[in-house]
């Protein structure tokens, strides 16, 4: 049974870093064509994705899209889960499916939608546009993280803090934010990551501003290249940096 | 500080359900109130219209004969001490105390000192910088009750704030509670589903039962002299004298505890047998079967070193009986 | 007014910035475009009308209706093959690796979901292709003497995609084998089970939950998702999303575009529908 199951482990890791191992090893390839046998290692791709302007606009459209529309969507979230754990409303079942929906549909179908509600008001797509897409597949992120996370205990201590004499905006800022922090980051690193990746909303509500993944997939239309394996691997990298650095501060921290 | 309740004609409906019945109660600036009843039977829910949590349907809350009824808990001159402590796990013992002087304005010197003060009554001064979590169950307690006295309110809920602890170190806060409640004077009004906490640390016990005061007084009259069934029951065993029928609704039965049979005493029962006997420590815990028609059974708690041996006969006598309506 | 008025009054007040935002961005949008799913295209005018042409034209020619049968095809196949292959990693994980590295363990399962979702597509493409690290491999050992196709076929699209969903199914079927108690094989071993029987008859059962979210959540995202058939599957048979850009793009059909969007989307509402007993979606 060990050793089936450690054969079982190496097979199946084979196959979950391939991918990315391949991504990798051959954005270092000296030659124009990212395929064996392997010619490099040079790093001249990566000199000729940073040099690239379109590329470095698209990546900081990304930047700003994804942390604003996080921001925002996080901020709705908390306020809603803050009012839906803490009292039995009517029809509280009812609010939180409607918040939760979003996170069920496809995002092509949302993309489409606010597509078409746009052209009809006369909105030119953008990143604006882009941005309330991105706020609406993550509001429901937002708010299922934190509801989950907003226990008894957190209503306890809220309703202590106000019988102490909190008044409400203290009860959220001295008391449940700072209790709910990890939470509250982790619903926000994977907001922005959501967003940060996010590709079709991106696509169809946006034109000359682009995305980075946007950005991508119209280098994949002129064919492989080395090139765009090393801006996946810029990103994949930034991403496992934040990630690690999360991990060793935030949530060790919290666990103890 | 401290100050007199008045409970006046309470009622509370949850939907349908009536939680509480006509509720009317006063109690004294500076004593210890103890609400005890089983669960469900609305001591909690009494708690929280005096803390402010829920407003009574019908009925006034007085404190310092001022109507308080519909005043929000942070305007009330009461303080909780919730039931899992509810303390702020991001802030030091010092912050979790100095909270409610910090909502109220007061400076950072201040509230320190007070602070500092209040963990010095409660023994954890050296812990001031410390977080909830490295505490123990029963230090925590002690930081939530200094917390709730920081502030120095009018009268102090206290939400069965003993009950997560275990036996030893329960009996051990009982009687550090009731010291600091002498000394702070403030008024404690305590909810327990325990009758021997009840006992130990009340000047003043209410018994409650689906949602209706059974009894109220200082704890001997409660257990001496008990004006109900059901106060008699909750407060401990009870023998039934001369049951010879089932007893029913509205009959008058006479009651005795088990250390008030005995060998001598003011009421004759007969000559009984004593068919097994238990040590528990501070008394022998004996059954005794009567020889008469019906061979009633009584429990008698006697002294160490008084017992009979097994299958002996022995004249049993009663002293203290009380007489109560059946009412269930 | 009485305390509790007061804290529902706040409460709303709460919720209402979402709920405006979701209703705005979200229900309204959907519901336009319900309405257009009934409209007709003439010319380059789309003129509203009120009738079902747009369904009975997905249901009856071929070249749309077909785009049903290959998604749903597609989404299947990929969510049993990835209940079938995380099942196991996440078993390992939770029992046989040791408790200190399992989250490192797991952590490494998923790292490849850090990569960017068009790059990875991507990615795959390099590793399929005729010229591929895969196809030189077999050849180098011996078991294929040419290439073979696999790029720009069905393959290619479900190998793609059951990468991504071992690893959303390996998060949620282990995070359910970790919630139960140890006790439960134990008690199954007691009472006589074998490894085998405990496993298939206890375990298994008990990791429904896990199960039948993350089959849900593949459901969902593989039956919506334009990217990965785009570029690994090729346009050879097109599925739903590939068949709504294509109105979009060429011809700027929105309401047929629309009307495969709600068909996409009550079969979305029938998986959840088959589904829902087991799924917690709070906690997803």
């Amino acid at each position: 049974m060990r050793i089936l199951s450690w054969a079982y482990l190496a097979a199946i890791f084979v196959f979950i870093f391939l991918p990315v191992v391949v991504l990798v090893l051959f954005s270092f390839q000296d030659s124009r064509l990212p395929i064996p046998p392997f010619d490099g290692p040079t790093l001249k791709w990566y000199a000729t994705v940073l040099a690239d302007r379109n590329m470095m606009e698209a990546l900081a459209n990304s930047l700003l899209v994804a942390l604003i529309s996080a921001a925002i969507a996080l901020l709705l979230g908390f306020f809603a889960a803050q009012g839906l754990s803490r009292v039995k409303l009517p029809g509280s079942v009812l609010m939180r499916g409607v918040l939760i929906a979003p996170m069920t549909v496809s995002y092509l179908i949302i993309a489409l939608g606010l597509l078409t509600v746009f052209n009809n008001l006369g909105f030119r797509p953008s990143l604006w546009t882009t941005g309330i897409g991105h706020v609406v597949i993550n509001v429901p992120l937002c708010f299922a993280i934190l509801f989950a996370a907003m226990g008894d205990h957190q209503k306890n201590a809220e309703r202590a803090a106000r019988d102490l004499g909190a008044s409400e905006l203290q009860v959220v800022f001295l008391v449940s934010a700072p209790m709910l922090k990890p939470a509250l980051l982790a619903a926000y690193f994977l907001a922005v990551t959501f967003s940060w990746d996010e590709f079709i909303i991106a696509f169809l509500l946006t034109r000359f501003d682009v995305t980075l993944p946007v950005e991508i997939w119209s280098m994949l239309r002129s064919g492989l290249s080395p090139a765009t394996n090393a801006i996946g691997s810029l990103v994949f990298l930034v991403s496992i940096a934040i990630l690690i650095i999360l991990e060793l501060t935030v949530f060790r921290k919290s666990k103890s | 500080m401290t100050a007199d309740v008045s409970l006046q004609s309470i009622d509370q409906y949850f939907g349908d359900f009536q939680a509480l019945e006509n509720i009317n109660l006063h109690f004294d600036a500076g004593e210890f109130v103890v609400l005890l009843g089983p669960s469900g039977c609305g001591k909690s829910t009494l708690l929280f219209i005096l803390g402010g949590f829920l407003a009574p349907t019908s009925g006034q809350v007085l404190i310092g004969g001022e109507d308080m009824s519909r005043v929000a808990p942070k305007d009330r001159p009461t303080t909780t001490m919730f039931q899992d402590y509810a303390l702020f796990p991001h802030m030091s013992l010092r912050d979790n105390v100095g909270f409610g002087l910090r909502m109220r304005g007061q400076s950072r010197k201040a509230r320190h000192d007070r602070a500092d003060e209040m963990l010095d009554l409660v023994g954890l001064l050296d812990k001031a910088n410390h977080k909830p979590h490295e505490l123990s169950g029963g230090q925590r307690q002690r930081v939530a009750l200094a917390r709730a006295l920081a502030v120095d309110p009018e009268v102090l809920l206290l939400d069965e704030p003993l009950g997560a602890l275990d036996l030893k170190l329960r009996r051990q806060m009982q009687e550090e509670l009731k010291a600091i409640q002498r000394k702070v004077g403030t008024t404690f009004v305590h909810v327990t589903h325990d009758q021997e906490e009840a006992m130990a640390i009340a000047d003043r016990i209410v018994v409650m039962n689906h949602g209706k005061v059974e009894d109220a007084g200082p704890p001997e009259d409660v257990y001496l002299r008990p004006k109900t069934l059901f106060a008699a029951n909750f407060m401990g065993d009870l023998n039934r004298l001369s049951a010879a029928q089932p007893a029913r609704v509205g009959d008058y039965i006479e009651c005795v505890r088990p250390e008030n049979i005995g060998p001598a005493g003011e009421v004759a029962l007969g000559d009984a047998i004593l068919e097994n006997a238990a040590f528990f420590g501070t008394y022998h815990r004996c059954h005794f079967q009567v020889l008469d028609e019906v061979k009633t059974s009584y429990v008698a708690h006697l002294p160490i070193g008084e017992l009979p041996q097994v299958g002996d006969t022995v004249s049993l006598f009663a002293s203290n009986v009380v007489t109560l309506e059946v009412t269930e | 007014m009485t305390i509790e008025h007061q804290e529902r009054r706040r409460a709303f007040g709460f919720v209402t910035p979402a709920l405006i935002w979701t209703c705005a961005f979200f229900l309204v949008p959907f519901a336009v475009m319900v309405l257009l799913s009934l409209a007709h295209l003439e010319g380059r005018e789309i003129i509203q009308t009120y009738d079902l042409d747009n369904y009975v034209k997905i249901f009856t020619e071929p070249s749309l209706f077909k785009g049903i049968v290959v998604s749903l095809e597609i989404t299947l196949i990929v969510t049993v093959i990835s209940i079938l292959l995380a099942w196991p990693l996440a078993w390992i994980i939770a029992t046989q690796v040791p408790q200190r590295y399992q989250r490192l363990a797991i952590m490494l399962a998923v790292l490849p979901f850090w990569t960017s979702y068009v790059v990875r597509s991507y990615a795959w493409a390099l590793v399929l292709g005729q010229n591929g690290v895969v196809m030189q491999a077999l050849i180098g050992i011996g078991i294929l003497d040419e290439p073979i196709q696999i790029m720009a076929t069905r393959a290619a699209t479900i190998i793609g995609f059951v990468h991504f969903f071992v690893m959303l199914l390996t998060l949620t079927i282990y995070s359910n084998l970790i919630q139960l108690s140890p006790n439960y094989a134990r008690a199954a071993a007691d009472l006589g089970a074998s490894g085998w029987n405990t496993l298939r008859l206890v375990i298994l059962p008990l990791t429904l939950p896990g199960i039948m979210t993350g089959a849900f959540l593949t459901f969902v995202l593989c039956i919506g998702d334009y990217i990965t058939p785009q570029i690994l599957g090729g346009n050879n048979e097109l599925t739903m999303p590939q068949l709504i850009m294509l109105q979009l793009g060429r011809r700027g059909d929105f309401p047929m575009a629309s009307a495969l969007s709600v068909i996409l989307m009550m079969l979305v509402t029938l998986a959840y529908a088959a589904t829902a007993r087991w799924l917690k979606m709070e906690r997803v």
